[in-house]
């Protein structure tokens, strides 16, 4: 099994401009370091209609309230003005923000934890000896030589489909036929409860494919489940 | 809700109402989506018994004002959207602002068949105890 950079398509080199957007690096920075409510809030404000902050933060009272510690309030403050940056992106580029983010925020928490014979890598396939190639990169790799790690990233439930499901087992029994165990996961910025009702009715295998969920991403720095 | 006055007072069980409702309207635009539908249906099986459980165990209890504001602007946001695609991303996040608003979980009441194959959805301990309501316990 070896990794391989994904050939950069057209689609590639324009995403490739929203990866690298400072908006994306920063609200990913902050997401790091968020509770699993502002994580919510975040997802809340960037599917949002409005862009008033002060709506939000009457939405939000756990978060914005009077009697909420100031150090919270005010990193759930930055979270909100991130989120909203991105919601007033229109609604043909926030999708692509999103989906940016949820990949950064990744990345960066398994950075946290990754050393440097363990390197986390973004856009990269994974080649199998007699194995025809997918087409599909992964979005973030942990590119270590014993315990490898793929991971693709969503910012709904609503985008866990066969295809996806498919390709991370199919990824993951190829593995183990070389005898290396590759952690497949699909990290989803929604709740988990959600992401299970989703995940219920599909008949794509996927008992070997790890689920992080919103209340959940912080496992992503922990690494081992 | 867009003002900035004081809300009328009103009872969890008629703050729960109001959120239910319009949780249900907004799956009747959702359910335009034909691929969709079943996963909208589960979606609403699972959430809609959780938000009306929100006002247990005291219906008649007079919330705070805050309280009362953040579902309504919930309410006042779900009220906008009109792609249907947007409509199921907001049937996944509605619940939980909601439940996060009223300081409940919307995870515990959607029925015998709870995500996951459970009986009752997630794990009484463990990897989920960092909840949205974690953040009102304080940890990060």
């Amino acid at each position: 099994m070896r990794f391989q950079d994904a050939a950069k398509d057209a689609r590639a080199v324009v995403y490739a401009g929203i990866q690298a957007d400072p908006l994306v690096a920063r609200a990913a920075t902050l997401l790091v370091d968020a509770t699993t409510a502002e994580r919510l809030l975040a997802r809340a404000a960037m599917n949002g209609e409005r862009t008033d902050p002060e709506t939000w933060r009457r939405m939000f009272p756990a978060l914005f309230g009077e009697d909420v510690d100031a150090g919270l309030r005010d990193h759930a403050g930055r979270v909100l003005a991130a989120s909203l940056e991105v919601a007033e992106r229109g609604e043909a580029a926030r999708s692509q923000y999103r989906g940016a983010l949820v990949e950064e925020l990744t990345a960066r928490l398994l950075a946290g934890r990754a050393g440097p014979d363990a390197p986390v890598r973004r856009e990269r396939r994974v080649l199998f000896d007699g194995v025809r190639a997918e087409i599909h990169p992964y979005d973030v790799t942990v590119e270590s030589s014993t315990n490898p790690e793929v991971y693709d990233c969503k910012w709904g439930a609503r985008g866990i489909n066969a295809d996806v499901l498919n390709q991370l087992d199919d990824a993951r029994a190829h593995a183990a036929e070389e005898d290396l165990k590759l952690t497949v996961a699909i990290v989803v910025f929604d709740s988990r409860s959600s992401c299970e009702l989703r995940l219920d009715r599909a008949t794509a295998e996927h008992a070997g494919t790890r689920l992080i969920a919103l209340e959940s991403f912080d496992e992503l720095a922990r690494g081992g489940k | 809700m867009t003002d900035r006055e004081q809300p009328t007072p009103a009872t969890a069980g008629e703050v729960v109402d109001r959120a239910a409702e319009a949780y249900s309207a907004l799956a009747e635009l959702a359910e335009t989506i034909e691929d969709e539908w079943q996963y909208v249906t589960d979606l609403v099986d699972f959430y809609l018994p959780g938000i009306r459980s929100l006002a247990e165990p005291h219906p008649g209890a007079i919330l705070p004002a805050a309280q009362v504001t953040a579902v309504d602007e919930a309410i006042a946001e779900i009220a906008l959207v009109e792609d249907p695609h947007k409509a199921i991303d907001w049937l996944s996040t509605f619940p939980h602002v909601v439940g996060l608003a009223l300081g409940g979980d919307v995870d515990g009441a959607g029925g015998e068949r709870g995500p996951g194959g459970g009986a009752a959805g997630r794990p009484a301990t463990g990897e989920d105890d960092d909840s949205p309501f974690g953040a009102l316990r304080g940890f990060r």
